[in-house]
């Protein structure tokens, strides 16, 4: 057919001779019936080369020939088309097109599949773009996991009236560091032990860096003789002010290891575990208040004393430990009182570990744990 | 958490009946198995279930460690029985779950009574000492690099209403190539634990009778490997089918159904 202005040729046949993407039709078992001449051009193989004697999976590449088969001709069995299928053809040169590709069963008049049109569409500068974005996903990945692990390098307290076991562990939900953390130090040397833990909101750089933050802040309210309540007031003020860490979670725990005692408070944290040695493993209620900066009017973050006994333990954790989206929080706090009182004979580096490598992590997961001399 | 929840475990059929445990492959998911299972339903306890990471399966509980290698699928093929309480199992297997199967059989003997072993491959990649599996290691990071380039229909967006909702499949009907959409991660890992495993030395303790379903023309497994297998095999049928492909459950059904079949009664 000629258009009006006697030019253009809209016949089927230039309509698929020359369409903007490369056009074949294939059996069903991938034998090439029909090519197109873009996908002549595209690939630089002639159709007399390919028709009859190639099949349609015989132009990838090794990898591109088990993607066909694992995914690609399944899917095409099971729906009767694919869409936009990212995979690599061999030209006639023996380079590879990138290319993005669809594909549909055409069935006869009885239902019966009979044959496969595939539309080839060149994908070099698209999956270049795709290639760079992948790799510097990957390079912030590395800089944050990086970053958060020297973070949490550092030096923890040691001391002969108590042991401590950490252990940290990257979520498997996305593909970023979360912003858990732990820390412990010497408020008073072989006196007073200050720990926490904590939880900033987000994944990735930001999210590490922001608790690098949160971390040495608190130790340097530590270390100017805050209380607990007092200390997360402080905090939140920073956080405030220096927009930095907002609606973190903090729990954080003054022991005194001479005397056996603990005060503590946490801002929007789940509450401490306290392990005795001679009784249960209970939660620490008390002393709650809002994450930080909240925006909420909170200007007394309350804190709370108890009396521990000797070979007592102490468990701060994150809230990966408990929280899974198929079941009550209930069931995550009830069964990790269970795991600790089931673990209760084993060393506190131990302890920890195995509380964080028990659960299915989707989300990061800290833990902490403190426990008296006997 | 159950395996039954964890691995989507769909069951069909006389609850007294043998049972007959079903295992896709690398890729998609139980709807593979589709065109072959209703066969056997009238005669058997028909179990399914999904890989961790493919189909309705709980996502959540993936764990790199445990699944970069066979053993942890094989695992949880047997924590399925153990928890419905499965015996004198017909386990049908396509692709590496054919291996999965295998070792399962292996490890917990008496559990199984028959396996089929469909396009089955105890090693990919080629060897120094004359072994062909059919592909180069070169051959694999491709593999990784589509995996990697081919979302379907995973991204970020997606990914929290796919894995908050295992047990609410109809959120993802809309989606094209949902049968096999998976987390990309997830696919890299199931990647390299089945293609750079190898079970050559596993095969010759395998103690059930086994049935090779090869197929004529597999990128996959090629016929030579199907060979290999049942030579391997101390007890084992070989059928070679008259299909294209590595997936005969979808494009040769009939005749797969009635390969099975015959080696179940005959």
């Amino acid at each position: 057919m000629t258009g009006p202005d006697g030019l253009l040729d809209e016949s089927a046949e230039d309509l698929f001779e020359s369409a903007p993407c490369g056009y074949l039709t294939t059996a069903l078992d991938g034998t090439i019936l029909r090519v197109n001449r873009t996908f002549e051009e595209l690939t630089g193989h002639a159709r007399g080369d390919l028709v009859g004697t190639r099949r349609f999976q015989d132009l990838l590449t090794g990898g591109g020939r088990i993607y066909h088969e694992t995914h690609y001709a399944p899917l095409l069995r099971m729906q009767g088309s694919v869409r936009a299928i990212a995979i690599d053809l061999l030209r006639a040169d023996g380079t590879r097109l990138p290319a993005l590709v669809n594909a549909v069963v055409r069935r006869d008049a009885d239902g019966a599949p009979r044959a496969i049109r595939t539309t080839v569409f060149d994908a070099t500068d698209r999956r270049r773009y795709e290639q760079e974005l992948v790799s510097a996903r990957g390079r912030e990945q590395e800089v944050a996991l990086e970053l958060q692990r020297s973070l949490l390098a550092g030096t923890l307290a040691e001391g002969e009236a108590f042991d401590l076991g950490v252990a940290y562990r990257p979520g498997v939900k996305g593909l970023e560091v979360g912003g858990d953390w732990y820390d412990a130090f010497w408020l008073e040397p072989e006196e007073r032990v200050g720990v926490v833990v904590g939880d900033v909101v987000g994944r990735g750089l930001g999210a590490a860096a922001t608790m690098g933050q949160l971390r040495s802040a608190v130790r340097a309210l530590a270390s100017t003789g805050f209380e607990p309540g007092a200390l997360l007031e402080a905090l939140s003020e920073f956080s405030r002010r220096y927009e930095v860490g907002q609606m973190a979670t903090v729990a954080y725990a003054e022991v005194d290891v001479r005397l056996q005692t603990m005060r503590y408070a946490c801002a929007g944290h789940p509450p401490p575990v306290v392990l005795e040695a001679d009784g249960g493993a209970s939660y620490a209620w008390e002393g709650r208040s809002p994450p930080l900066d909240a925006h909420m009017h909170w200007t007394d973050r309350p804190e709370a004393a108890l009396q521990l006994s000797p070979g007592a333990t102490l468990v701060l954790y994150t809230d990966g430990l408990i929280e899974r989206s198929d079941r009550p929080l209930r069931t995550g706090l009830d069964e990790l009182l269970a795991n600790v009182d089931r673990l209760r004979e084993v060393a506190p580096e131990m302890l920890a570990t195995t509380l964080a490598d028990e659960v299915a992590h989707p989300d990061d997961v800290c833990v902490l744990a403190l426990r008296l001399a006997a | 958490m159950s395996a039954v929840q964890r691995n989507n475990v769909t069951v069909h059929g006389d609850a007294a009946a043998r049972p007959m445990l079903f295992a896709h492959g690398f890729g998609c998911d139980q709807a593979m198995w589709r065109f072959v299972w209703p066969e056997f339903a009238d005669e058997y306890r028909i179990v399914l279930f999904d890989h961790v990471g493919y189909g309705g399966s709980d996502a959540s509980a993936f764990d790199k460690r445990k699944y970069s290698t066979l053993d942890g699928y094989t695992q949880d093929v047997l924590e399925i029985c153990g928890e419905l309480d499965l015996r004198d199992v017909v386990y049908v297997g396509h692709s590496v779950s054919a291996m999965i199967g295998a070792l399962a059989a292996t490890r917990q003997p008496d559990r199984f009574a028959r396996l089929v072993l469909v396009g089955p491959s105890p090693r990919y990649l080629d060897d120094d000492g004359g072994y062909v599996g059919g592909f180069s290691r070169e051959d694999i990071d491709g593999l990784l690099e589509s995996l990697e380039s081919n979302y379907l229909g995973w991204s970020s967006a997606m990914a929290p209403v796919i894995m908050g909702n295992p047990d609410r499949p109809e959120l993802g009907t809309e989606l094209t190539n949902s049968f096999c959409r998976t987390d990309p991660e997830i696919a890299a890992t199931f990647a390299r634990a089945t293609f750079l495993s190898d079970n050559r030395e596993d095969l010759r303790r395998v103690p059930t009778p086994s049935l090779v379903l090869q197929c004529s023309d597999d990128a996959i497994a090629p016929v030579a490997v199907g060979e290999y297998v049942h030579e391997q095999l101390p007890d084992s049928r070989y059928v070679l089918l008259d299909a294209t492909g590595h997936c005969p459950n979808l494009s040769a059904p009939e005749a797969t159904v009635a390969a099975i079949r015959e080696f179940l009664t005959g």
